[in-house]
């Protein structure tokens, strides 16, 4: 027969700390390693690729904002996209600012839709003015050198790393294109200068002059040009300019239209496919499905715990400790599904060289902080969601029938 | 020694279904002395369970009154009545109610982690818990890994580790073998013999209810007869 000391049993006065509960969550996480697991997965292979497509949702936003700030503005046929504007409209643009107050430089371009020979792969091959292409794209960095090159060397040609890598070109190297655009001409360039991080990958500059020497001995016409890249001193200038250029043409036999480098491309990507858009909604489905899968298991977890969950209130838990128990149970296993797809995505991301993802056609996402610490916050977000619902019905859960359901 | 006495004034327990009013206890008055073993029975649905939950403050009245000891439990919000709860009463229910991902130590010593206790005076006090209902050597089992009667030893340990007033069983023998209940009713009478604890134990096993000093009958929320019963009631001596 145990001897019981009555004086101990007093009871001290009631505590109110949470922490004692997380064990029985730890446990909780651990009772049925399968569906834990599953849960687990369920949240990390969506949540890896949501940091992938938020990663490349940031790189094409940090392409804009740097677009930006290069204040430059495409000015292109008002009808379409691949109709011609006469030589003239350059020299008529930069006499709106002889003093050269508001506009830097002008250059016009003209596609070629050079083709490697043998392959299926088009690049975006435009000839520039050989005089204004430094100035216009002062970003692209060229060195005194290769500046020098690209005014003395006829052929050549300023290139995407993208597709430099696909093809493994390097400086110095002989490369030829054909045209898919009549009169098909093929023609040779010698690589000045490779663009890091260029976008889109695939760029192929080269100079104008040698496309239009090049059409004409063909017996063509090498005169007109598709797009004029006017680089602005300021972004009001540019506004304003974007207006009175549009103005100056209006009524005339090529009316233009005016529109910053970021409003230009997302044209011309909505043309081919919203890629952020797309990245976006596919990041939202994503989401919505784990928290669906998420939050049914959790609730089939809870449903079968329903007398455990009323023993803890008959036993004088407070029902907010309940509801508490519930909600870290899920937040716990949100987060540590979603660690389980960020962590691996991000340090891959960071890790690989982007180098060795990068293709004429691709240009990859890059580890993105913003990317990590969104995904984590939709993953919490998620998980709170999902066990606010089980949680709530632990809190209204009451006692007594649940006691009786089960006996 | 903590034991309260149990008093019930006209209580009316209706639970409302659609429009349909169920009256699970309707008018019950009775009382129950500190230190007392009493029996309930009658037949399903005559409000038994009903009235132990309201006497464990786990439902409140419809109207009437219900006090343990010095607790006027129906004129407590549902927050003071859980803080009650975890200090004056304990529960044994019919499927022992305990948690299977934790062991029987960390079942009892559960209802402890509501009070702010060293882990070594929670650890000796489930000790004791253990000791009493003779499962020293099954503390770190699980109740997967234990037998029924274990498993409701387990639960009569969790319920007297506060060493709360009045303990409460709901059937709890109902789910084992003659002599398995036997060894559960001994102990239940050791706490009431040895420790003074009211005890309230709801049964449909007339032999169970042998064990209680009073047999209160249940039928349709009234009492319909209490019984005092000679036999025990002289034998209050282990
Ligand atoms: N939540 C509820 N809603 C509606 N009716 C209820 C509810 N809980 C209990 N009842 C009804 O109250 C009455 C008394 O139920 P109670 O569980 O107290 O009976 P009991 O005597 O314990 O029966 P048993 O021996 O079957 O356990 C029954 O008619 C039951 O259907
Ligand atoms: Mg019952």
């Amino acid at each position: 027969m145990p001897t019981l000391q009555r004086d101990w049993w007093a009871l001290p006065t009631l505590q109110s700390t949470n922490v004692t509960l997380t064990y029985v969550l730890m446990r909780n996480l651990t009772r049925n390693p399968l569906r834990t697991g599953l849960t687990a997965v369920a949240f990390a292979l969506p949540m890896g690729i949501f940091v992938l497509a938020l990663s490349l949702v940031v790189v094409l936003t940090e392409a804009a904002a740097k677009n930006e700030k290069q204040l430059r503005l495409a000015v292109r046929n008002k009808m379409a996209l691949t109709g011609y504007l006469p030589d003239g409209v350059r020299r008529k643009i930069e006499e709106l600012d002889p003093q050269r107050q508001r506009l830097r430089a002008v250059c016009a371009m003209r596609w070629f839709g050079g083709r490697v020979p043998d392959t299926q792969d088009t690049l975006t091959s435009l000839a520039c003015d050989v005089d204004t292409f430094p100035v216009v794209y002062s970003d692209f960095e060229l060195s005194p050198e290769e500046g020098a090159r690209w005014q003395s060397e006829r052929r050549a040609a300023v290139v995407g790393d993208g597709v430099a890598r696909t093809h493994g070109w390097h400086v110095g190297q002989r490369v030829e294109l054909k045209s898919t655009i009549p009169p098909y001409l093929r023609l040779e360039f010698m690589i000045v200068k490779i663009i890091a991080n260029s976008s889109p990958p695939n760029m192929f500059y080269f100079r104008r002059d040698y496309l239009r020497d090049s059409l004409e001995a063909d017996g063509a016409t090498g005169a007109g040009c598709n797009l004029i890249w006017v680089k602005c001193t300021s972004a009001a200038n540019l506004r304003a300019l974007q207006q009175e250029i549009d103005a100056l043409f209006a009524n005339s036999p090529s009316e233009t239209k005016s529109e910053d480098e970021n409003a230009f491309i997302s044209g011309f990507v909505q043309a081919i496919g919203d890629i952020p858009g797309l990245a976006r909604s596919m990041a939202l489905v994503v989401v919505f499905i784990i928290a669906l899968v998420a939050g049914n298991s959790m609730m089939m977890s809870f449903r079968e715990r329903t007398s455990e969950l009323a023993v803890f209130k008959a036993l004088g838990f407070p029902p907010r400790r309940v509801f508490g128990l519930v909600l870290a149970e899920s937040l716990l296993l949100a987060l540590l599904g979603s660690l389980l797809g960020i962590v691996p995505t991000a340090t891959g991301l960071a890790l690989i060289p982007r180098q060795m993802l990068i293709s004429a056609s691709f240009s990859p996402p890059r580890f993105s902080a913003l990317a990590v610490v969104g995904a984590l916050t939709i993953g919490i977000v998620v998980g709170l969601l999902a066990g606010v619902w089980p949680a709530y019905q632990a809190l209204r859960l009451r006692t007594t029938d649940a006691l009786r359901r089960v006996a | 020694m903590s034991a309260a006495d149990i008093e019930l004034v006209e209580v009316h327990k209706h639970y409302r279904k659609g429009r349909i009013d169920i009256p699970a206890l309707d008018g019950l008055s009775l009382t129950i002395n500190a230190g007392a073993l009493v029996a309930i029975m009658g037949p399903s649905g005559s409000g038994k369970s009903t009235l132990l939950h309201l006497v464990g403050g786990l439902d409140s009245p419809t109207s009437g009154a219900v006090r343990v000891g010095e607790a006027q439990l129906a004129r407590m919000s549902e927050r003071e009545l859980t803080a009650w709860r975890s200090r004056h009463v304990g529960f044994i229910f019919q499927m022992y109610h305990l948690v299977p991902v934790l062991t029987a130590a960390q079942n009892i010593e559960l209802p402890l982690l509501l009070f702010h206790m060293p882990a070594s005076e929670r650890r000796r006090r489930v000790d004791t818990a253990l000791e009493v209902v003779g499962l020293t050597d099954r503390r770190d089992h699980r109740p997967s890994q234990l037998s029924g009667g274990q498993e409701q030893r387990v639960a009569i340990a969790r319920a007297i580790v506060t060493d709360p007033d009045v303990l409460l069983a709901d059937e709890p023998t109902g789910d084992l073998d003659a002599k398995t209940s036997e060894e559960i009713l001994n102990l239940l009478s050791l706490l009431h013999a040895d420790f003074g604890k009211t005890i309230v134990m709801v049964t449909h096993d007339p032999r169970a209810a042998a064990y209680g000093q009073r047999v209160l009958h249940l039928d349709k929320g009234v009492l319909d007869r209490d019984e005092v019963n000679p036999r025990v009631a002289q034998a209050v001596r282990v």
